[in-house]
């Protein structure tokens, strides 16, 4: 078991710079035109001017606007205070797979657009952890490298996040195949949302997950443990897969609306960086201006 | 054995698996392919999902297809199909061999050996008796048909060959009487297909009362064809090809071939498809026909398909009646020298009294002017002539006088007529066209013949229609008459030039081609009985008569059948010799036709018996690996790359089993090799030689001293010479050399007479030879006083040595490129002889040239390049006079006497300056 392993993280570790370039150049194309937090908070820039009132403490008057006119302004500073995200991938035995030589492996997308993620929240200041890593989320390119570093080792199997204590308000971003059952999900969700999480879910799927494009008959086996089951003739139930996989797909919807989730799909046969738009665009509130631009 | 035409089954029975195809079609059908395995990461979503439909997947129908095919050709490989299956002996006891062996036989012969060797093979495997019955007769009377162990038919068989002569299958029938009926006889007829006046088919019925019989024939096309004189009366050379079956046949090429094997000519016939019998001709001259010696169809080596051309149909031999010998001293002025010198190029000319030559073959008897004899000797003319003899005869001063002269056409007047001369007004009479009925009719006239003189015919009521050639005035030129067979012809002019050119003319020859034409030839009536000379076998191939063969009388060779005791073949003699061809024994071709329904026919030519069966399993392996290739792709476990490196080498494998090994061949080497090798190596360069005595020490150092010459002369002059050749005077040829180094040894042999006739040749070509006794050192001195001298005679026994003086002081070879009066070698001061001057042949060089200085020391030199032996008494100005002499030697050798015209120059050059 040792020496595949080592051979298989040392495969995915020599395939993970040009990964980091990549979400380095993903991000770069994306940052321009986002600009700020565009809230009044703590920080040293100026925001805006708003009248005094009561319970205001008199240290924060603005003194020369004040003067200017007959009322008492306090000025505001934007908001810098840095959000903490927390990112999770799904790294099962499921992920490990792909239908064609041509496309990625499900997990080297989930991990490419993790990576990219990270590198655009920390170039906006974000501070990222990952989801079942001890470290507190921290700032900087070495957090880049180290989540990197991280993913390069073997991860564990179980599709599922463990419902670890996170602070409240924290965002998490949870990038998996969510094919495990529905009701093992929910009480994640459930829980992460008690502590007013928000959480933001992004399907990978390989094409042929969806699409289900074999024939004859075939038998299919699990990859991690599941019963082998034995179609006689694929094309007679892709409709019926189809159908389950809405079904999957409309349920996690629905979770994820309830608690004011977001939830996205993405195939590998797509590029990464639809994708990473689309999350940047769920997670930064501007999604008609990020989809403009995707659009260009 | 399940036959079914020319494709049977050795065991039938396992065809009986075709039962279980249906049944592997069902299983086929209801067992699904084993299914594609894949792992999927959405299975769960897979889990209890039902097809709406219950149909099982079942394998494709060209998978099944394939599967059944697959198993079909194993069934039909274990049935071991065979195409030409060899049939099995019918029957359980002896087997009777009955063989046609005549001439007809030869088309295919090795065909029908190899068939009938094969059935002995197999009577032998089965253990079964053979009986043999040849159909033609034999040179020695046949035996008693008896049982044959198979060894014994085998070795009969192969040591039987076609006889040249027709089959006798009466006779076989006779000799099948003696054969008493056994059960379970079978019986096989290897027949040539050719019919004979319904013998054959009495035989057939006789052979089918002893068992079932397969007769064996060549099929129609096959058959052999009969080469016949023709019948019509053609000029040209024109034979009749026979064949026994009708239809549309390709071309048949015919060849005239001389004594000698030459082909003269060639021709085609191609046979209406109605008719049996086409007529071909050769359209060849006359001296070519005369060469013919027989004629062949290409392609068919049988005494049927050879027409022997004896001399009644080719030689015309022409006889001139002449007293005198030919060549007398003024041939120009003989009655027959024109006569000789036109007939020459197409006639067999003989001369001698009328008498003699009429008792052997003779076509045309030419009669010049004079006296036909007397009496008795017109007697046996007349009756030559009536026989078929043609008599031509030439008008003279003599013929103008004779009276009651019978061998005349016409009755003549006394004396002749002069039209032209000196006396007389009138022109020479030229000649009119010829008439349409005479034998020159076509022939041209040309406007220079004329006549002067002639002898007049009295005018009589047949006059015109026995004139065959006229003067422009109507005078009869040449009349004929014919007697019994034969021809009377009468030239009314002399056949010299006396009274006429027209024997100095071109239509003169072409008169007297069509006159040796005319006559049929006749048998000569000396010759009583032709022994056999050269005769056929049964190929057609002419050779020395088997002792059988005996002589014909010469009267009956045209009614002589063909037979053991006459085979066809010339009888006579080498000069005279007359053919018996096969086609006057055989009345025609007819093939056998129907056969009754129980007779099995079947041909010689047989395709080989074809096994299926490693075809078939080989094409199941292909198709149950292609079948692995499917079962894998249905499963998913082969992807592209993979397929394609299967299927490539599946197609290697088929390939490199197709293909044969080639083995590249070597060209030869084109080097020089064989016996060509010395001379093209002699000649290729000019070369010093010397000649090998026998001892290595002295060879050594004469070609050391070659080699030093050599490099000398291509330093300071124009020749440049190759590597020095060794010649060995007992084997070598000697004539490519200029010059030749001949030092004498103590050990010399004697020449042979051989060597010294080469030698004596090459002196007398003009080749010259450097003697060289090498004793002066030794105390010898001069030639003539020491036993050296003794040593070169008896060496030299048998070559013409010419008469040798000292060398003069102007002599050529002090001058030729040096000037030296002394000619030092490794020694000084011995005598250099030479031819005198004097002798002015060869252009003046000597051919021998005779010293004591031992040169060749002088001249070796060693790998270095340097000097071999210290000079005595020495210094290198002896050495250099010793290569000076050598220069001066080789350059008398290739210029010859050149320098000697120097002396002259000084007074042309005075000359000139004035």
């Amino acid at each position: 078991m040792n020496i595949p392993t080592r051979h298989e993280a040392e495969a995915l570790a020599g395939r993970l710079p040009p990964l980091l370039v990549a979400a380095e150049r993903v991000a770069a194309t994306v940052v321009q035109g986002v600009h700020g937090r565009r809230r009044v908070g703590s920080g040293d820039s100026f925001w805006q001017f708003r009248p005094y009132a009561a319970g205001d403490s008199a240290t924060r008057i603005d003194w020369r606007q004040t003067a200017k006119s007959e009322r008492a302004y306090i000025r505001e500073n934007e908001w810098e205070a840095a959000q903490s995200v927390w990112l999770w991938p799904d790294r099962s035995a499921s992920m490990e797979w792909r239908s064609s030589r041509q496309l990625p492996l499900k997990s080297g997308r989930a991990a490419l657009l993790l990576l990219a993620l990270s590198a655009l929240l920390i170039r906006g200041g974000e501070r990222v952890a990952l989801l079942g890593d001890p470290r507190p989320p921290a700032l900087g390119r070495a957090v880049l490298e180290r989540m990197a570093a991280t993913l390069a080792r073997p991860g564990r199997a179980g599709g599922v996040p463990e419902t670890v204590p996170l602070p409240r308000h924290a965002t998490l971003v949870l990038i998996s195949d969510f094919l495990a059952p529905l009701d093992t999900l929910q009480p994640m969700i459930t829980g992460f949302a008690a502590r007013g999480i928000r959480g933001h879910l992004l399907q990978v799927l390989d094409p042929a997950e969806e699409t289900l494009p074999f024939e004859g008959r075939v038998r299919f086996e699990g990859l991690e443990q599941e019963p082998s089951t034995l179609i006689s003739r694929v094309e007679t139930i892709r409709d019926q897969y189809q159908a389950r996989l809405a079904a999957q797909r409309d349920g996690l919807a629905s979770l994820t609306r309830t608690y004011g989730w977001s939830f996205a799909c993405h195939r590998t046969d797509h590029p990464p960086h639809t994708a990473l738009l689309a999350l940047f665009g769920v997670m930064s509130g501007l999604p008609q201006q990020v989809r403009a631009l995707a659009g260009a | 054995m399940l036959s079914l035409g020319s494709f049977a089954f050795a065991s039938p029975w396992l065809l009986l698996g075709f039962v279980v195809i249906p049944a592997l079609w069902w299983l086929l059908r209801v067992t699904p392919p084993a299914p594609k395995v894949l792992h999927f990461p959405a299975i769960r979503l897979l889990l209890g999902l039902v097809p709406p439909e219950e149909t099982p997947a079942r394998t494709p129908l060209w998978l099944i297809l394939m599967r059944m095919a697959l198993a079909a050709l194993l069934i039909l490989a274990l049935a071991q199909p065979l195409i030409n299956p060899t049939a099995g002996l019918p029957g359980n006891n002896s087997l009777l061999l009955v063989i046609d062996d005549g001439w007809a036989a030869a088309v295919d012969w090795p065909a029908r050996q190899h068939a009938m060797t094969e059935l002995v093979e197999r009577a032998d495997r089965e253990g079964r008796r053979l009986i043999l019955l040849p159909t033609a007769p034999g040179e020695a009377a046949p035996g008693p048909l008896g049982l044959e162990r198979p060894a014994d038919a085998k070795a009969q068989i192969q040591a039987m060959r076609p006889k040249p002569w027709p089959t006798d299958r009466a006779a076989a029938q006779k000799r099948l009487d003696t054969l008493e009926f056994q059960p379970g006889m079978a019986v096989y007829w290897f027949s040539d297909g050719l019919d004979d006046k319904g013998a054959a088919k009495a035989l057939l019925t006789r052979l089918r009362s002893f068992g079932p019989v397969r007769f064996i024939a060549p099929p129609g096309d096959g058959l052999a064809r009969l080469l016949a004189p023709s019948k019509g009366d053609s000029r040209d050379l024109a034979v009749s090809v026979q064949r026994a079956v009708l239809g549309e046949a390709p071309p048949i090429s015919l060849r005239a071939v001389g004594a000698d094997g030459r082909l003269l000519a060639r021709a085609e016939a191609h046979f209406p498809a109605d008719r049996g019998t086409v007529d071909a001709t050769f359209k060849i001259p006359t001296e070519l026909r005369n060469r013919v010696d027989r004629i062949e169809i290409e392609g068919e080596a049988t005494s049927g398909a050879t027409l022997l051309v004896d001399e009644r149909s080719r030689r015309r031999p022409v006889g001139i009646a002449t007293e005198a010998a030919s060549g007398s001293g003024q041939p120009l002025l003989s009655d027959t020298y024109y006569i000789e010198r036109a007939a020459e190029p197409f006639a067999e000319l003989r001369r001698g009294p009328a008498l003699e030559l009429i008792k052997r073959d003779l076509s045309l008897l030419v009669l010049p002017d004079g006296d036909a004899g007397g009496a008795e000797e017109h007697a046996a003319l007349r009756s030559w002539i009536e026989s078929g003899g043609v008599l031509v005869r030439f008008a003279g001063p003599q013929t103008a006088e004779r009276e009651n002269d019978d061998l005349l056409p016409v009755t003549l007047r006394s004396g002749g007529r002069t039209i032209g001369g000196a006396m007389s007004w009138e022109k020479p009479a030229k000649l009119a066209p010829f008439p349409a009925e005479s034998p020159f009719a076509g022939l041209e006239v040309p406007d220079d013949v004329t006549v002067d003189r002639q002898v007049l015919a009295e005018p009589s009521v047949d006059l015109a229609a026995k004139t065959w050639a006229r003067l422009t005035d109507g005078t009869p030129l040449v009349t004929g008459e014919k007697r019994g067979k034969g021809w009377l012809v009468l030239v009314h002019t002399s056949a010299n030039t006396a009274w006429s050119n027209l024997s100095l003319s071109g239509l003169f020859v072409d008169m007297l081609r069509r006159l040796v034409q005319l006559g049929q030839g006749i048998a000569g009536t000396g010759d009583g009985v032709l022994a056999p000379w050269q005769t056929m076998d049964g190929f057609g191939r002419l050779e020395a008569p088997p002792p059988a063969a005996q002589p014909v009388p010469a009267a009956d060779l045209a009614k002589t059948a063909a037979g053991p005791s006459h085979p066809p073949g010339f009888y006579g003699t080498d000069e005279t010799h007359r053919a018996l061809n096969l086609s006057s024994s055989v009345p025609g071709l007819i093939e056998i036709g129907a056969l009754p329904p129980d007779v099995v026919r079947e041909t010689y030519v047989r395709a080989p018996e074809i096994d299926l069966r490693p075809a078939l399993l080989g094409l199941a392996l292909l198709l149950a690996l292609i079948d692995i290739l499917v079962g894998y792709g249905l499963r998913g476990l082969l992807r592209a790359p993979g397929a394609a490196g299967a299927a490539l080498l599946l197609g290697l494998m088929l390939s490199s089993a197709g293909a044969s090994a080639q083995t590249g061949t070597l060209t030869p080497h084109p080097a020089v090799s064989g016996p060509d090798r010395y001379t093209i190596e002699a000649t290729s360069e000019l070369r010093l030689a010397y000649v090998k005595t026998g001892d290595a020490e002295t060879d050594q150092v004469s070609r050391a001293a070659m080699v030093g010459l050599g490099n000398i002369l291509s330093r300071r002059t124009a020749v440049e010479t190759g590597d020095p050749m060794e010649v060995d005077v007992e084997t070598d040829e000697m004539i490519f050399f200029p010059l030749i180094y001949w030092p004498i040894t103590t050990t010399e042999k004697p020449l042979s007479a051989q060597a010294a006739e080469r030698v004596n040749r090459y002196l007398a070509t003009g080749g010259t030879i450097l003697f060289d006794t090498r004793d002066e050192g030794s105390g010898g001195g001069s030639y003539g006083i020491t036993d050296t001298a003794d040593r070169l005679q008896t060496l030299l026994a048998g070559v013409t040595v010419p008469p040798l003086v000292q060398i003069p002081p102007d002599h050529v070879l002090t001058k030729s490129f040096y000037l030296m009066q002394d000619f030092p070698g490794r020694w000084d001061g011995g005598t250099l002889w030479v031819e005198p001057v004097e002798d002015r042949v060869n252009d003046g060089v000597s051919t021998v040239i005779l010293g004591s200085n031992d040169f060749a020391s002088a001249w070796a030199v060693d790998a270095q390049g340097f000097s071999s032996f210290a000079v005595v008494p020495g210094g290198e100005a002896q050495r250099e006079q010793a290569y000076r002499f050598g220069v001066n030697l080789v350059m008398y050798a290739l210029t010859g006497n050149y320098k000697a015209d120097q002396v002259h120059v000084p007074a042309i050059l005075e000359r000139l300056g004035q």
